[in-house]
């Protein structure tokens, strides 16, 4: 394998539009204060269904924030996106008004688009015909749409993509744009992922498929994982973009550096349509890209933000595999139980939230995680959040069809 | 609710459009209603209004006011 010359891209922004809060700042307090989930709750859409509840960013009023103009032309995970990105801007200091746009990347993974959309448009068509359905479906439903709407809110000509792994597409949308900075292609991305999919149609599968939590009775206990007692995830809205740079771009311009994202790696498993394999191989093959990408010795690793979906295959398999590959000194946690499992979006929000805790050297809890699974030969974060000090942390993401990512990231 | 009320309350509505600008004389692409964004009002038009629009030939270089006439036209029709 040829060695590559290491490029940590500087991490200048952070956006995060979550069930845990609207905003960076609000959705890191929640991570890191409450003990129990706020944003999950039974929904009308999804009554009847085995799991009737899901995690909902509740208190955004998109119109006002976005305007109707601006608005009608996306479907709400593009909405997300766009609130995301105006923060992780503003954050950054950057002024749209004043850059090079052709030099701004916009990178951004979702795993089902517009899917409500599409639903609401199946339901016309079937209903009331084909005359009275929205001439709007193709360029709000398309996964890319994330992307394309950001960049034209932004004024960012640079490449521009949808990236669509499933559940690690955020992450691997921040691989990406990792590579494009490496590359020189961009000076600037805005990557990460975002995902809203409160459908009828989507959760009515994913009960048959019996990968969600059906723990009705009491949804903010339904998302836990690593418990002992975790029954399947628990689907969630939101969206969670970083502005990366060139570390020289933003030396330039003198930008606060909030961490560097130093390595990535992806994998595939090529083994089943929604199993991950079942040693977590391919998982670890990411990982061990990411590290090798960014430098670093797997012990070096003081932090993990898991995948952590709280299914019990997931859960089992990647803890075994952060274990075999890391040891046993990284705190690991899994903040899925405070956001909902949000798919594509995932990895943007998890990633936020890893920078976040570089920056505060504090570990957030896994929340819900009362008894600990004795099959799950790692000792998780629980309770409280963990004050330590770090200066390397990873994110993992698996999705399914056997995709796998990772990123290696570095305090500033 | 007549052709022109129901018109401007869409526009403002449902297209973020500024009341200020919606006069007679005002051109769709003045008020950035592009060919997508005309084929969504005509199916709103059309709804609100129990009418049928297919016929009607409309461009964003057209103006509030012809779009007013032609769904006057078929209302009235």
């Amino acid at each position: 394998m040829t060695a590559r010359t290491p490029f940590a891209a500087a991490v200048t922004g952070v956006g995060l539009v979550t069930a845990a809060g609207v905003g960076a700042k609000a959705t890191w307090h929640t991570v890191t204060g409450e003990t129990t989930p706020v944003g999950v709750r039974h929904r009308p859409e999804l009554t009847d269904l085995p799991c009737d509840f899901m995690y909902g960013v509740d208190d955004l009023d998109t119109t006002e924030v976005l305007g109707v103009a601006t608005q009608r032309l996306m479907d709400r995970f593009a909405q997300l996106a766009v609130v995301a990105a105006r923060e992780a801007m503003a954050d950054a200091g950057l002024d749209p008004g004043t850059w090079d746009g052709t030099r701004v990347a916009v990178v951004i993974g979702s795993a089902h688009g517009g899917l409500p959309f599409y639903e609401e448009q199946h339901t016309a068509l079937l209903e009331r015909g084909a005359r009275r359905v929205s001439p709007k479906l193709a360029p709000l439903t398309v996964v890319n749409s994330a992307a394309s709407s950001v960049a034209m809110d932004l004024g960012a000509q640079g490449p521009s993509l949808g990236v669509a792994t499933a559940c690690s597409s955020g992450t691997v949308a921040l691989g990406t744009a990792h590579q494009l900075l490496r590359s020189g292609a961009c000076d600037i991305a805005v990557a990460g992922g975002a995902e809203s999919v409160c459908s009828r149609l989507l959760i009515a599968s994913a009960c048959q498929m019996k990968a969600v939590s059906t723990r009705r009775d009491d949804p903010a206990a339904a998302c836990r994982p690593f418990d002992a007692d975790r029954d399947g995830f628990v689907i969630g809205e939101g969206a969670g973009l970083l502005v990366l740079e060139r570390p020289e771009h933003a030396r330039a311009r003198g930008a606060t550096v909030r961490a560097r994202v130093a390595g990535y790696g992806a994998s595939s498993d090529a083994y089943a349509a929604v199993a991950p394999d079942p040693e977590g191989r391919g998982i670890e093959r990411a990982l061990r890209a990411a590290l090798a990408d960014a430098g670093v010795g797997p012990r070096e690793i003081g932090h993990v933000n898991a995948h952590g979906t709280s299914t019990v295959v997931n859960d089992r398999i990647e803890a075994a595999m952060l274990r075999r590959v890391l040891g046993d000194d990284a705190l690991v946690t899994s903040t899925k139980a405070m956001t909902g499992h949000t798919l594509g979006a995932a990895g943007g929000i998890e990633t936020a939230l890893t920078v976040l805790a570089l920056e505060s050297q504090l570990v957030p809890p896994t929340a819900n995680l009362d008894t600990p699974d004795p099959r799950i030969p790692l000792e998780i974060v629980r309770g409280a959040a963990r004050p330590a000090p770090f200066d390397w942390a990873a994110k993992t993401s698996l999705g399914f069809g056997g995709h796998n990512a990772a990123l290696v990231l570095t305090r500033a | 609710m007549n052709a022109a009320e129901v018109v401007n309350t869409l526009l403002v509505k449902r297209f973020g459009v500024d009341p200020v600008d919606v006069t007679d004389e005002t051109s769709l692409q003045h008020l950035r209603m592009d060919s997508l964004a005309l084929e969504e009002l005509r199916l709103l038009i059309e709804d609100r209004l129990d009418i049928d629009l297919d016929e009607v030939a409309l461009t964003s270089r057209d103006t509030v006011g012809a779009l007013v006439a032609a769904v006057d036209g078929k209302v009235a029709a």
